[in-house]
């Protein structure tokens, strides 16, 4: 057993090819990756290098992102999405990962009449499901009608459908101001992704704060100044009952421009800090005790 | 008793409604996909379907027996047929009567399904399909009551009964899924969406194998059962498929006598043999089987 098993680092926050990436990871002792569609498609021998890589690397793929702006439109708009989504779930597929990240819309075309919106999301769910992947829906801290965990759990119970569950994610939780204390609300089967980001600054009142901080300056946990309620966020979590997958969703200019190593170091020091210092995780127990014990 | 009063007593006893949107009404046809056409024609016809007519433009036969249509697709141009794995048959599609087929197959994809481009040559029926579980097919058959699509799309062949009766009075009943592990609840979700399917109590089972998760057809004609890894085996990751056929019979010991006559040989172990309740034909062509199951009439 990996002491870092249980998180992952997303493809994101770092430069460099795919396999440089994989590669970073790897070394630094992750055992899972949070891909994302450009991984793929960027890619100098197309869709299907990419995903041959990916399964060389033998990290397994934590989830696929992203899904934009699905939810809430009509007629030929409505159409269009369906077909990016068709798209999206078959390289989601390729990879083997099992989860797909669709964000809340931030489209004003987009009515924010929830049972519409859930409506939407149940249809993305049935593409889905044949293809063994289960939709994570997380609220943008500047969705337009979802931008905070607590409307988008409300929209997945309207939706009702067991392979749509909800993302969280930290940055848009604390950016948004949402009270912890509406975790005990959730199903902790019903969560289908959690990312982990922190940043350096204490308030983000707009929307165009919040979009700034997001796309430029997170941090991994432990770095930022949201230590103490980010902490917080991860016990309440573990305390109902939630035993997915932590994956570190950090949008930094800063690390684009540093080497792969250094970066995947420092996701390492901020799981370790997790799993010692916040979940208290007990070590694993050394393979001749496991011998002992049967 | 009126219809008034009937509807009275629906509510006060609150019984649920069955609905059924698209109309079904039954299985049209199933159709198996192999690049071992005569090798599955044997197997067939062992268990007393008939060859009776062939695709114009396609390897593909059609096999009946009494009111139970079963095509053997081996055209080389379809993927399904070239992506089968050491010429093992596989069902590659089940065919749903509805009541209006393009109106099912609209609301199936406004529901979030995957369409299945059309195939049709000149003058050929384009039936509309979407994609089922692993590689295979759901059909939409409108056209059942007033003339045969097999009319249309394939030539008789000469000197054979085109309506062979059924061995033992079999029927089809059903269809056995077998699925990932942990995915019942989402295939539930799936059928029960897409085609008003309900679920079976875990209580009611039919036939000898009473596995997994029972679902039954909102015009009651068939059943689904769903079926998961064993969990005591190790990790079984094969993919998502369409199993195996459920044959119904009133007499299951009549039928696997007639059936055994013709060569077809029965599970026959302690825990698992022919019984009146059902009975399991071994596997033929390393996946080939079909199970049989009493049905009261």
């Amino acid at each position: 057993m990996n002491l870092l098993n249980g998180f992952g680092m997303d493809t994101i926050t770092m430069a460099g090819s795919l396999e440089a990436k994989l590669s970073a990871m790897k070394d630094a002792g992750f055992s899972q990756v949070m891909l994302m569609a450009r991984d793929l498609v960027t890619h100098p021998g197309g869709v299907p290098a990419a995903v041959t890589a990916v399964k060389a690397s033998g990290l397994r793929p934590t989830g696929f992102q992203v899904l934009r702006d699905f939810e809430g439109l009509s007629g030929h708009l409505h159409g269009y999405k369906v077909d990016i989504a068709k798209s999206m779930l078959e390289m989601c597929a390729a990879t083997g990962s099992k989860v797909l990240l669709a964000c809340s819309s931030t489209s004003r075309h987009a009515t924010d009449d929830l049972d519409h919106i859930a409506r939407d999301l149940k249809k993305l769910a049935m593409m889905a499901l044949p293809l063994g992947i289960k939709v994570a829906y997380e609220g943008l801290s500047w969705g337009r009608t979802v931008n905070e965990f607590i409307t988008s759990w409300d929209v997945v119970c309207r939706a009702d459908c067991p392979n749509l569950g909800i993302g969280l994610d930290s940055f848009h939780i604390f950016a948004a101001n949402t009270p912890l204390d509406a975790i005990e609300d959730l199903d902790p089967d019903k969560i289908f992704l959690v990312q982990l980001s922190d940043f350096m600054w204490h308030e983000t009142p707009s929307f165009e704060d919040r979009m700034t901080t997001a796309r430029t300056f997170r941090v991994f946990p432990g770095e930022g100044v949201h230590s103490e309620v980010l902490a917080d966020l991860v016990l309440r979590l573990d305390r109902i009952g939630y035993r997915g997958d932590y994956s570190f969703e950090v949008f930094n200019d800063d690390y684009q421009q540093l080497p792969l190593a250094t970066v995947a170091e420092r996701a390492r020091k901020s799981a370790t800090w997790l799993h010692d210092n916040v979940l208290h995780r007990s070590a694993p127990m050394p393979a001749w005790a496991l011998t002992l014990n049967k | 008793m009126t219809l008034l009063s009937t509807h009275r007593d629906l509510q006060r006893e609150s019984v649920p409604e069955m609905p059924n949107r698209l109309g079904l009404d039954g299985i049209e046809f199933i159709e198996y996909a192999t690049s071992r056409p005569q090798a599955l024609g044997q197997v067939l016809e062992n268990m007393g379907f008939r060859p009776v007519a062939r695709h114009r433009s396609r390897e593909v036969t059609l096999y009946r027996q009494g009111g139970m249509n079963l095509v053997v697709n081996a055209s080389p141009d379809d993927a399904r047929v070239s992506a089968t794995i050491d010429g093992q048959p596989v069902i590659s599609a089940v065919a749903f009567r509805v009541r209006d087929a393009l109106q099912a197959h609209t609301r199936c994809m406004e529901l979030g399904a995957w369409n299945v481009s059309s195939q049709a040559q000149a003058m050929e029926l384009h039936i509309p399909a979407i994609h089922g579980p692993g590689a295979s097919r759901f059909y939409f058959v409108d056209r059942w009551q007033e003339f045969s699509i097999y009319d249309i799309d394939f030539k008789p062949i000469p000197t054979v009964d085109p309506h062979p009766e059924a061995t033992g009075g079999m029927s089809y009943f059903g269809v056995v899924q077998y699925i990932g592990a942990g995915r019942s609840a989402d295939w539930l979700a799936y059928f029960e969406h897409m085609f008003d399917f309900s679920f079976v109590p875990d209580e009611q089972r039919f036939g000898i194998l009473p596995k997994g998760k029972l679902m039954k057809s909102p015009c009651g004609n068939f059943l689904w059962q769903l079926i998961e890894p064993d969990p005591c085996m190790d990790a079984d990751e094969s993919p998502e498929c369409l199993q195996r056929i459920g044959l119904g019979a009133v007499d299951v010991g009549a039928a696997v006598v007639a059936l055994k006559a013709r060569g077809v040989e029965f599970v026959e172990s302690t825990k698992l043999h022919p019984e009146d309740r059902g009975a399991l034909t071994l596997t033929a062509l390393g996946s080939v089987s079909f199970e049989l199951v009493h049905k009261d009439n």
